[in-house]
Parts: C-alpha cells; structure tokens; sequence
C-alpha cells in the first residue's frame, strides 16, 4: 500500500475494486423493493415481474454455455420444459411436492443434456448448436405424442408450487431462484473450470494444446446449464400451473437467447440486468399493441439484430467500455497521478 | 508386407469413409425397393418432398460452404416464396375459374408464380447479404459463425412476426396447380401436380450442377468455398461472389416454397419445418457439402415418410432426429462429410 495515500483515496479505491459487486448489491435491492413501487403494485405490474425474473435467470444459465464455452444451446427452451413436465408429472401422479419436484426436474434436464451434450459436443460449435435443436425438437414431438401421460397439447393442470394466489410471493421465490443460479454459476466462472471454459470457448486448438480435455468441461458445463433450465422448467410448471408442449417451442429459446445476447455475451450479470427492462418494455408493447400480435418479437428480433452486427459486446460490452473510459480519465486526473511532474 | 489379398481392397481411408455411407445408401435404396411395390405413394412424396428439400438443403450448403453463415432464416425464404406465389397465382386461378375453356392457361398458369418466387428471393437474397452480413463481416469475423447464426435467427423471427403483422394469420394456399385427372406411371395414379414439382426440381438441379461445374463464375464459388484468401489472390471479387452466393441460395429456397404452394398453404410458420428439414439434411450430409445435400434431402424425405406411414405424423420430429444422432455417433462430420477441415472449423 503506497504509503502517501490518504484514508479517503483507500476508500476510493476499494470502491473501485469492488464496484462489481457494490452495483449487483444495489440492483438486487432495486429488484426486492421494485414490486413496492408504483406501478409495480398492481398485480397485473407485478406479473410482468415475475415473468421478468423468470427470463433473467434463463438468460443467465443460457449465457452460461453460450458466452463462455461458445455454444449456442438452441433447444434452451426444451429443457425449461423437460424440468417442467418432469416436476410436474410427479407432483401430479405421486403427489411429489414441487420442491422437490423442480430439483428432480433440473437432474433430469441436467442428465439429458448430459447425454446430448456427450454426443454432440466432440462436434463443432455449430452442430451442437443444431443437434441440441433437434434434441429440443424431438423432446416437443414425445411430450406432443404421449397425450396419455402428458395431455399433449390440452395441457397439464399443475398444483401450484404456494398456496397464495397472489404474485408477491412468487416474485420472491423467482427472485431467490435467480440470485441462486447466477450465484453458483458465476462461482463456476470464477474457479478452475470457468478459466477452462474461457479458454476452450476462445481458442479451442490452444486449450486442448495446453492440457484441457475440451469435450469433459463442454459437456460438463452444457449439463449445468440444462440443469438449471430445469429447475427453473420446474418453476414455471408450478407457478403458471398449466404445462403445454409449447414451452419447449423454439421462438422461447429465441426470447431467452435474445436477452442474453442483447445483456451482453459471457457477463451473466449482463443477461440478468437487461431481462428487467427488456421484458418488462416488451410486455408493455404488447398490452399496448394487442391488435398487433407478435409485434413484442419483431423488437426482440431487432434488437438482436443490431446487437450482432454493431454492439457484439451488448450492454456489458458497453458498461465495460463506459468503466475504462471512467477509469482512464481518472487515472490522468493530476491529483491523482503519484508522481505529478 | 501386405498380401495380394490386402492389396486389392480399397485403401484404410476410402474404406473408413466409404464402407458406413454405402452400407446407408444401400439399405435406403433396398427400402425404396421394397416400398415401391408395397406402398408406391412412399416412393412418389419421397421423391416429391425429397425434390424440394434438396432445393432448400442445396442452398443452406451452399451459403455455408462459400459464406460460412448457418442461415437459420432460410425457411422464411420458404414463406416468401410460397406467399409470392399464392400472390401472382392467385388472379390467374379466378380466371381459370371463370372460364375453364383456357386450356393453355391451366397449363402455363402456374409458371409466372414460381418465376416471381424465384426473382423475388434472389433480390431478397443480395438485400440479406449487403444489409446485414458485409456490414457484419466488415467490423468482425471473430465467431463469425456462432454470429451470423445468431444474426439469421434474428432475422427469421423479424420475418415470421412482421409477415403475422402484415399479413396475418391465415392459411394462403392453392387446391391444386395444374388441375387435370391424375397421370398413370405403372399403374399408380399420380397427380400432375406432383410430377411437375418432381420435374422442376430435377431440372433446377440439374442446371444448377451445371452451373456450378461448367461455368466460370460456378467455379469461381466452389474456390471461394475452398479457400477464401486463395481464390481472392486468384482476382476473384469476393463480394461479388457472396452477393450472388445468397441470391442463388434464396431463389431456390423460394421456389422451393413456390412449388409445394399445395401442400404448404403460405402462413407465419410454414418455413419451420422446411427449415429443419433442410438442416437435417445438411447436418445428414456433412456442412457444406452441396452433392450431399441433394442425396441426403431424399434420404432424409425417406425417412420422414417411412415415419408418416409407419407410426404416425406426429412422429416424424422424433425418429429422423435419433437417426440422424445415431449416424452422428459413426460418422461425427456427416454421412458424406471428409476428414478434411472447412476454413470455419479452424
């Protein structure tokens, strides 16, 4: 510590070491006390909420695989629904409460992906990518086929996951689900396996060159990442209470994709931040545009658009670039230069 | 010392990729055989389908064996030209409706359609590729592949939702293109409809090969495909070359959409299964590879009518895809795919 420096710069600079961590604080006090705030009191507001929390955490266990190892997991939406059915068929024929149930979800999304990831991640980026949209395609023609076991498209009564009718609580539920799923997996990031899937996601020929088995952390991490899919699956299977085949349809994988993109590739923060406002915009457009139906996914389309081709970085490409820019003055601040000439 | 024996038998590497491709195209040929004399109208939408998603496989091989771009949008291209052709067929079907006499219109009635499809996706084509993917490919080609997939899947769902938009939700089809009695072949009665569809895309085929083989700027593409930096030191004008890469890949893919207008009447979502169609085929067959394509689209039309007749429609999702990981377990790059590296693989 350089000894010339006063208690207040100290200050000033472990908030500047911990500015990460200070505003993914700040947020998630902004997102607990958000359904407190009007017009978020109404419960038609504090759905959009939960449905938002609900997106953000699939973006971020989207992100997960796509922004670090560079898989496109392009059946996202087939695994939510696999962790759906599954809780949800317990709690239906066994009587299995969801807690337990949404776990028992997220193992089984988890093993499949395990299996699919095993077979098609010794392939290129972007068979995977294909393959595990076959996968999700192939998932929705069985849940589609067996109407004796899932209803089919009549869709599966669910027993809700709380006895209250109301949104709040589940808000809370989702919001704790969210917290959980970037907590451990920005806990992978940050371990020996996320400087693996870092390197593997970069340059694979050099990550294979200096020791790494590619295909044991790809799989590894497209399991978890299917897992999480799951459990969350589970989630929506016991708050919307009603399952149909069309969870598993490929324009959710799209909405989620979209949002993890236009966050901000390989950030998981920036996925979970952006669905807030993005999901909740997007909802009021479509309440707004009701005769127009699908006016809310041309935005979303739009926007990934724009994204891919100006701001591949997304928002936290930009957040990023706003802090170096920040740092960057600061740093030719004279008062803060140690050795002023 | 190798044995007289050994020696006749083909090579280790043509053995290692030859013996599991023919083993499959034998036991395909030997179904079709079989299906011919069982169940003739298996064989005739095989080749009917089969027709069609060679067009649409052919040109999703094309573009990411010259571009490198995995177009996910290519079933929108479906829609625009099934769409288009409803459009222009549509007048033309109330006269024939007015005044049935017109025999030379019930003949060459149909023709401008697919001729408007074809032109209005090779114009949608080049819009694509200078709007989207130069401005993409200027700035970065880091990822370009995972970009530019993420980039087409943008643009299929901008395309499915505005057409819902503009257009709506209903169902534009036609009963019947060429409406005569059906036509005879061996004792199966055939719609004409069907058999001109399997003569337009025998032909599209054929003079696309063509092309492709004996033209100058055919060859000038499959180099690009080889080898980008090579074929530019050569003076090929790249952008050239990707303009007319994706103008060649849509038109065929409209046409595709404007020739099966009866089966697939124009709606938001009619490109879906076209679109996956024609990614299992060309996953089926290796990225990339165009010959392939064609012969995997018939494999992979087999397969799905195998599945109709056999278990049910709803199935046909399921089966080919477990096939197709089946395969993907023997052959990791395709049915027909070498052991040779594409530029994007490195």
């Amino acid at each position: 510590m350089n000894a010339k420096s006063t208690v207040s710069s100290t200050w000033a600079a472990r908030l500047r070491a911990n500015r990460r961590r200070i505003a993914l604080v700040a947020v998630l006090v902004v997102a607990l006390v958000l359904p407190f705030i009007p017009p978020f009191t109404g419960e038609d507001y504090r759905r959009w909420l939960v449905g938002a929390a609900f997106i953000a955490a699939q973006a971020v266990a989207f992100d997960f695989t796509a922004g670090y190892i560079n898989i496109v997991n392009f059946g996202f939406a087939a695994f939510v629904g696999l962790g759906g059915y599954t809780s949800g068929l317990l709690a239906v024929e066994l009587g299995i409460p969801p807690v337990i149930g949404m776990v028992v979800g997220g193992f089984a999304s988890g093993l499949v992906g395990l299996l699919t990831g095993a077979l098609t991640l010794r392939l290129r980026g972007i068979y995977a990518a294909v393959m595990a949209w076959f996968v999700g395609l192939a998932l929705m023609g069985i849940v589609r086929n067996l109407p004796e076991i899932t209803r089919g498209s009549l869709g599966l009564a669910v027993p809700s996951l709380l006895d209250s009718p109301e949104n709040l609580p589940y808000y809370y539920v989702i919001l704790a689900m969210l917290v959980v799923t970037f907590g451990v997996l920005a806990w992978v990031v940050r371990s020996r396996f996320g400087l693996a899937f870092r390197a593997i996601g970069q340059n694979l020929a050099a990550a294979r060159a200096s020791g790494i088995n590619p295909t044991r952390y790809l799989v590894i991490n497209f399991a978890l990442s299917c897992a999480f899919a799951g459990w969350l699956g589970g989630f929506y299977a016991h708050y919307y209470g009603i399952l149909t085949p069309d969870v598993m349809l490929t324009s959710h994988t799209v909405e989620v994709l979209a949002i993890a993109y236009i966050g901000g590739r390989g950030s998981l923060w920036g996925a979970a931040v952006v669905a807030f406002p993005l999901s909740i915009g997007v909802e009021y457009v479509k309440v707004q545009f009701s005769t127009l139906p699908g006016v809310h996914l041309v935005l979303y389309g739009l926007l990934l658009v724009v994204v891919m081709i100006y701001r591949p970085g997304g928002v936290a490409g930009l957040v990023g670039g706003l802090e170096d820019w920040l740092l960057r003055r600061r740093r030719q601040d004279p008062l803060e230069t140690p050795n002023p000439a | 010392m190798t044995t007289a024996a050994t020696n006749l038998r083909p090579p280790p590497f043509l053995r290692r990729y030859l013996t599991f491709t023919w083993l499959t195209l034998a036991v395909a040929a030997a179904i079709m055989v079989f299906e011919a004399f069982a169940h003739p109208s298996i064989v005739v939408n095989t080749l009917v389908t089969g027709g069609m998603w060679a067009l649409m496989a052919a040109g999703l091989a094309m573009v990411f064996g010259v571009m490198n771009i995995p177009n996910f949008a290519h079933g929108e291209l479906f829609l625009l030209g099934s769409f288009t052709a409803f459009t222009v067929f549509s007048p033309i079907q109330d006269a024939l409706f007015d005044d049935p006499s017109l025999t030379w219109l019930k003949v060459v009635g149909p023709i401008p359609g697919m001729v408007v499809a074809l032109a209005v996706g090779a114009v949608t084509g080049v819009l694509l590729e200078v709007a989207l993917f130069r401005p993409l490919r200027r700035r970065s080609r880091d990822q370009w592949v995972m970009n530019t997939f993420l980039l087409t899947a943008g643009v299929s769902v901008v395309a499915i939702n505005s057409y819902r938009l503009v257009v709506g939700n209903d169902f534009h089809g036609v009963p019947g293109y060429w409406i005569f009695p059906p036509i005879n072949v061996a004792g199966v009665p055939i719609s004409v409809d069907r058999l001109m569809v399997l003569l337009i895309s025998v032909v599209t085929i054929g003079l696309f090969a063509l092309f492709l083989r004996r033209t100058r700027l055919g060859r000038a593409i499959r180099a690009v495909s080889q080898d980008e930096t090579g074929a530019q030191m050569a003076g090929i004008d790249l952008n050239g070359i990707f303009v007319l890469t994706m103008a060649i890949s849509c038109a065929l893919a409209a046409l595709a959409g404007a020739s099966l207008l009866f089966l697939f009447p124009a709606y938001p979502d009619v490109g879906l299964q076209p679109l996956y169609t024609a990614w299992f085929v060309v996953i089926l067959a290796g990225l990339g590879n165009i010959p392939g394509a064609v012969v995997g689209a018939f494999l992979v039309a087999l397969l799905q009518n195998l599945t109709i007749f056999y278990v049910g429609v709803g199935w046909v999702d399921v089966l080919p895809t477990l096939f197709i990981m089946l395969i993907l377990l023997f052959k990791p790059s395709g049915l027909f795919g070498s052991a040779v590296k594409g530029v994007w693989e490195q």
